[in-house]
């Protein structure tokens, strides 16, 4: 048996902040990372607080950008054919956290607001610029992705707060984009390193704009700002991928774990961020 | 709440309990209902085990909460035979050898089964990754895939 709590069933957005706010309690949504750290007491709570019967934070829209509700399981991004078209690099991150089982389980919602460095989902969200809209006691507020990290598991949320949203931007034409998980075995395996790449493209096929994440790089996912400014005006050859690949290099703070070494970790920051650049470059040019 | 009063629907028969919010519907299966054919192998959605079919779809029961089978529908490997007469699928894995100590099975046979249902005509490939969330120590995996790829074969009527 799991170690005793309450259970808590809000309906709506509004009691569920309330609850959180009074009883200091942990938000539950597919459960995939909480269930795991409560089996066998090494995580203990007093309140869980589950959000699954709360219709508002459900199902996704793609008129205007990407709308989805926090509970969103990666399944659902896996088999949708215009998220694996049009958010390409999102279609392969959900696609390959865990197993079907977890995938049908586990939400996107969850995967960013468990904060892991490894999170399969963060780093294309972050790519295509992903905002996410919070909702508190207070009201709403709306936090760009890339300011949501304040350390590792960390997270901008405050006491009555959850993560109602997450709006991505309609990428635009002649964009591509693309998403490398480096795993040492091919299933089942949180990432060792994770590139993202989103890219656009002008008529001339210089680089317009271009976008790089780096997760399991650095204590929380990051922007490689430094190389995606370098980038602008570009085309890929390979004396600009050399300069790119140091300074990615130059912006990842990668640790040593048991999965591999700090070392090997910037050797994949930078032949993964050249392999996915051209990766995405190809599919902006329609040619992958 | 600590506990609540759930009924469930299991293998087609209702079940009404009064159990504490923090039992896990494997050991709700298992302890409450006796029904001792899901596994609990790792209890942390590793080995698949535990997998049983909620609503139409494959979870891992040693994740899921027991209380959220409140009106849901599951089928356990107990339901998946009608009594001594194994199911296709079953049968197709004793026909290919891909059963050794059986641990891994019942896991195996509903993650294996909610896929045929999902895409009755899958590749090799698909279904290597269909099973990726279930472990078998045993078989090496090629004797189970044939299995599954017969069993869709016969689904689809082309056998
Ligand atoms: C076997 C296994 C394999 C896995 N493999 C991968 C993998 O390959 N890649 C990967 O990225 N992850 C992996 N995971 C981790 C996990 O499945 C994902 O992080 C998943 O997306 C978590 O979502 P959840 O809904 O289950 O979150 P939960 O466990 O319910 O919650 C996770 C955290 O987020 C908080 N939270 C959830 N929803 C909200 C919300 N709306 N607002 C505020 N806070 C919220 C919770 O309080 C908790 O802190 C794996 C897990 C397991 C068990
Ligand atoms: S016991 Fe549930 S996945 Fe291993
Ligand atoms: S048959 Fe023994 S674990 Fe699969």
């Amino acid at each position: 048996m799991l170690p005793a709590f309450e259970l808590l069933t809000p309906t709506t957005i509004a009691e569920a902040c309330k609850m959180k706010l009074e009883t200091k309690g942990k938000l539950l949504a597919g459960g995939t990372d909480i269930l795991v750290g409560m089996h066998g007491g090494k995580e203990r709570y007093e309140t869980l607080i589950d959000l699954k019967g709360i219709e508002e934070l459900k199902g996704f829209d793609t008129k205007d950008g990407l709308d989805f509700g926090a509970l969103t399981p990666h399944r659902e991004f896996e088999q949708s054919a215009l998220i694996k078209e049009r958010y390409t690099a999102l279609y392969e991150g959900c696609s390959q956290v865990g197993s079907s089982q977890i995938r049908i389980r586990g939400t996107v919602g969850g995967n960013i607001c468990n904060a892991a460095p490894s999170a399969d989902s963060i780093g294309p969200l972050l790519v295509f610029g992903a905002t996410c809209v919070i909702a508190g006691a207070d009201g709403r507020r709306e936090v760009p992705l890339s300011e949501f990290f304040t350390g590792p598991k960390k997270t901008v949320l405050g006491e009555s707060e959850l993560l109602e949203r997450v709006l991505v931007p309609s990428p635009v034409n002649g964009s591509g984009s693309a998403y490398t998980k480096y795993t040492r075995r091919r299933a089942m395996d949180l990432a060792l390193l994770g590139v993202s790449c989103y890219v656009v493209l002008d008529a001339k096929g210089k680089i317009e704009v271009a976008r790089i994440a780096l997760t399991t790089a650095a204590p929380t996912p990051i922007r490689a700002t430094n190389a995606e400014e370098f980038l602008v005006g570009k085309t890929l050859d390979d004396a600009v991928l050399g300069e790119i690949s140091e300074l990615v290099a130059k912006q990842a703070k990668p640790r040593s774990s048991w999965r591999s070494s700090a070392e090997f970790r910037i050797e994949l920051v930078k032949e993964l961020t050249v392999r996915t650049l051209r990766l995405a470059e190809e599919r902006a040019k329609g040619e992958a | 709440m600590t506990h609540k009063t759930i009924k469930a629907t299991v293998n087609g028969e209702v079940y009404e309990r009064t159990i504490p919010v923090c039992m896990t519907l494997a050991e709700f299966l298992r302890e409450e209902l006796g029904l001792t054919g899901t596994k609990i192998g790792c209890n942390e959605g590793e080995c698949g085990a535990c997998t049983v079919i909620i609503s139409g779809k494959p979870m891992n029961s040693c994740l899921v909460l027991a209380v959220e089978a409140d009106g849901a529908e599951v089928l356990t490997i107990e339901g998946v035979s009608q009594g001594e007469k194994l199911h296709p699928l079953q049968q197709a894995f004793l026909d290919a050898g891909a059963i050794q100590c059986g641990f891994c099975t019942p896991g195996m046979v509903l993650t294996a089964k909610a896929l045929i249902e999902e895409n009755p005509n899958p590749t090799e490939a698909e279904v290597r990754k269909g099973i990726e969330g279930n472990i078998c120590r045993c078989t090496g995996y090629n004797r189970i895939i044939d299995a599954i790829m017969n069993e869709a074969e016969r689904v689809r009527g082309d056998k």
